[in-house]
């Protein structure tokens, strides 16, 4: 059990050593002091810490996020947390016309480091407002950094990372459902000197999967499935950051299977997979083999109905369809997950969150 | 030299830098919008005097009074004006977004309404930092008070009790637009619903009397940290943005300027203006030339400062 570590956990650590590393460092958002403590994330940092430095604030998203760009111009170092991700449109105007733009448009005079953490719902009726992945929106933009970590390594090593090395706005999507997941300790995927690197999960020949945030632990679990009665070698690559991705990594990769799957956990038109096509065909337009498989949300607002819901999202059979098919071009014969062991890790997540 | 005196140099060397903007701006050396402080330079070098380098000042795009009047360069200031590499921000920001850093001027925002936020943000870093009493000021338009977020950011303060100072300029327009067309409150009332205390200089002409009142306050503040909003009635006599005067447009009349106009110390004060003038003109005659004799920012600056 003591290699074992879940992701909210890691948070919870990283949050704890940036109040007692970063002396500069606050805590602050909706919910970080109450009873649930942004999920456990927060707990008790208030009363260790004291509540100069934790606390909770009015219902004014868009004041609280230029209120980091004041106090990071003041010396501190903000972390600003939003306990779903929807709210972070409230404080775009902050975040787009004030933090990106601080550093570039004063010609290097200012620097405004800051840790945005937003949580991306999903599961148990999460619904229309409560369930949106918004990286592409931010990762647009010149002078945001936008991370998805999606392991409890990349959050623990990524915001220790941010609080004491970064010195430009980071934008965190942090996902509900990997909260509870547990990690290996000792896991060591991550480059320590670039903690928001994209990098290796598995290592394959045959398919390359470019996933994001839990996206990452399905295209893992669609491996292991596959594994089982298939001999097909799958590389996984975590983007780790979506605004900084390692375009030779992916590149390299893609160019070594010709065969490309992009799992994100938001929409696809503008995002994530349409980036990496930019890559490839600005680069070298033969290296796919056959045509890429691109998997995210259904093109539409996040219905509340169970039945719709797990319609809306893509899930670990998507995931090895997609690999069938474009390894062998036919499902003919394949062994395919079953409803059971596809909804099996959301048929115990219960609400009200 | 006389408090006075210094007031006026202050004012005046404004004056006529912005002046001296209109005359080159037909030569388009300044290649951007300018929104000049024309009519405004009084109370901003009052208000000015009594800070230091450690109080802080956030204002809006119109930036030009704010920049002088805390302490910033001319040949900087005018560099950046031009585009060159050696202006402030090395011809990335230009008039809207001047800044002095070693003075205490952190930025300028064409969005209007987000300096309040940093102004919080910026307060509270002072306040918990126990060891100075700096305090922040945030200055902008009456117009800029009906972005929401400039009640949330009263609550704020108020809540926190933080040191902070809300210049809020009144001229009466926001961009075109009269107040009547856009304000149902007064800033007073919304004050009181904030339990913030509040005052009002009724004449941003009368540098004294608002020098006075308050370098008292900022004193007061300093030993009593709390927020304070003060409305300034004052004048904007050129249009919005640009070089020329506007009142052939229907939305305001000449009687209205000719009102300030006629009680501008900085046109009738002919002892001091012949005292200073040349002297003032002189040194920006010397910026001028500095930007025109300085390069054009640099290819490689596009790129850079980018994360």
């Amino acid at each position: 059990m003591n290699d074992i570590i879940i992701y909210k956990n890691a948070i919870k650590n990283s949050m704890h050593y940036a109040l007692e590393k970063n002396k500069n460092s606050i805590i602050y958002g909706i919910g970080v002091t109450d009873y649930i403590g942004i999920f456990g994330t927060t707990e008790g940092l208030e009363q260790e810490f004291g509540s100069d430095r934790v606390f909770d604030t009015p219902i004014s998203e868009d004041a609280m996020t230029g209120f980091a760009v004041g106090a990071s111009l003041g010396g501190l170092y903000p972390i600003h947390i939003h306990i779903r991700a929807d709210f972070l449109l409230l404080t775009m105007n902050q975040l787009i016309n004030s933090a990106a733009k601080y550093r570039y448009t004063y010609g290097g005079l200012f620097q405004t480091p800051m840790l945005i953490r937003a949580v991306i719902g999903r599961s148990w009726g999460q619904g229309a407002q409560h369930s949106q992945s918004l990286q592409s929106l931010f990762a647009h933009i010149p002078g945001l950094t936008v991370i998805m970590p999606s392991s409890a390594e990349a959050a623990e090593k990524c915001y220790k990372y941010a609080v004491m090395h970064y010195k430009n706005p980071v934008i965190s999507f942090e996902h509900r459902l990997l909260y509870d997941y547990k990690f290996n300790k000792n896991s060591s995927l991550i480059d320590q000197n670039n903690p928001f690197d994209s990098y290796l999960v598995e290592e394959g020949n045959d398919i390359t999967i470019v996933a994001s945030s839990i996206m990452v632990q399905e295209a893992i679990k669609a491996s292991d499935y596959i594994s089982k009665y298939e001999n097909i070698s799958i590389e996984i690559i975590d983007i780790n950051s979506v605004s900084h991705p390692n375009q030779t990594l992916i590149l390299n990769s893609i160019r070594k299977t010709g065969k490309l799957i992009v799992a994100d956990t938001s929409w696809l038109s503008h995002g994530l997979g349409a980036e990496i096509s930019r890559m490839i065909l600005e680069t070298d337009v033969t290296l796919l083999k056959k045509p890429m498989k691109n998997l995210g949300m259904a093109q539409a607002t996040c219905p509340t109905a169970k039945k719709l819901e797990y319609e809306f999202y893509p899930n670990l059979k998507d995931l090895v369809v997609s690999i069938y098919d474009l390894h062998f071009g036919t499902l003919k014969g394949k062994k395919i997950p079953s409803e059971e062991e596809i909804v099996y890790q959301y048929k115990y997540f219960k609400g009200p969150f | 030299m006389q408090l006075y005196e210094k007031l006026f140099y202050e004012a005046l060397k404004i004056r006529l830098l912005e002046e001296k903007i209109i005359e080159v701006y037909p030569e388009d050396k300044v290649e951007s919008p300018v929104h000049l402080s024309i009519g405004q330079e009084h109370h901003i070098v009052s208000i000015m005097e009594p800070l230091t380098n450690k109080d802080i000042v956030f204002t809006t795009y119109r930036s030009h009074a704010v920049y002088l009047a805390k302490g910033g360069d001319l040949k900087l200031m005018l560099a950046e004006l031009y585009g060159k590499q050696s202006g402030i921000s090395k011809g990335k920001s230009g008039s809207m977004h001047l800044c002095s850093p070693e003075h205490g001027m952190m930025g300028s925002s064409a969005i209007v309404g987000a300096i309040y936020s940093h102004s919080i943000g910026m307060a509270y870093a002072q306040k918990i930092d126990t060891s100075t009493n700096n305090i922040t000021l945030c200055i902008t338009g009456e117009g800029a008070t009906e972005e929401g977020v400039f009640c949330e950011t009263l609550n704020f303060a108020s809540l926190k009790q933080l040191p902070i100072i809300y210049i809020i300029e009144n001229n009466g327009l926001a961009i075109n637009i009269p107040i009547e067309v856009r304000q149902s409150y007064t800033i007073e009332k919304l004050a009181k619903a904030y339990n913030i205390e509040y005052h009002s200089y009724e004449d941003s002409f009368d540098m004294l009397t608002i020098n006075n009142k308050f370098s008292k306050l900022v004193t007061d503040m300093k030993k009593s940290p709390r927020p304070i909003i003060i409305e300034i009635h004052t004048y904007r006599y050129l249009e919005h943005v640009g070089i020329s005067m506007d009142y052939d447009k229907g939305y305001r009349t000449l009687n209205e300027y000719e009102a300030w106009y006629k009680r501008d110390p900085l046109v009738l004060n002919e002892t001091l203006i012949k005292r200073y003038k040349n002297k003032i003109i002189k040194d920006i005659d010397d910026a001028i030339n500095f930007a025109e004799n300085s390069p054009s920012s640099f290819k490689d600056e596009l790129l850079t400062d980018v994360y």
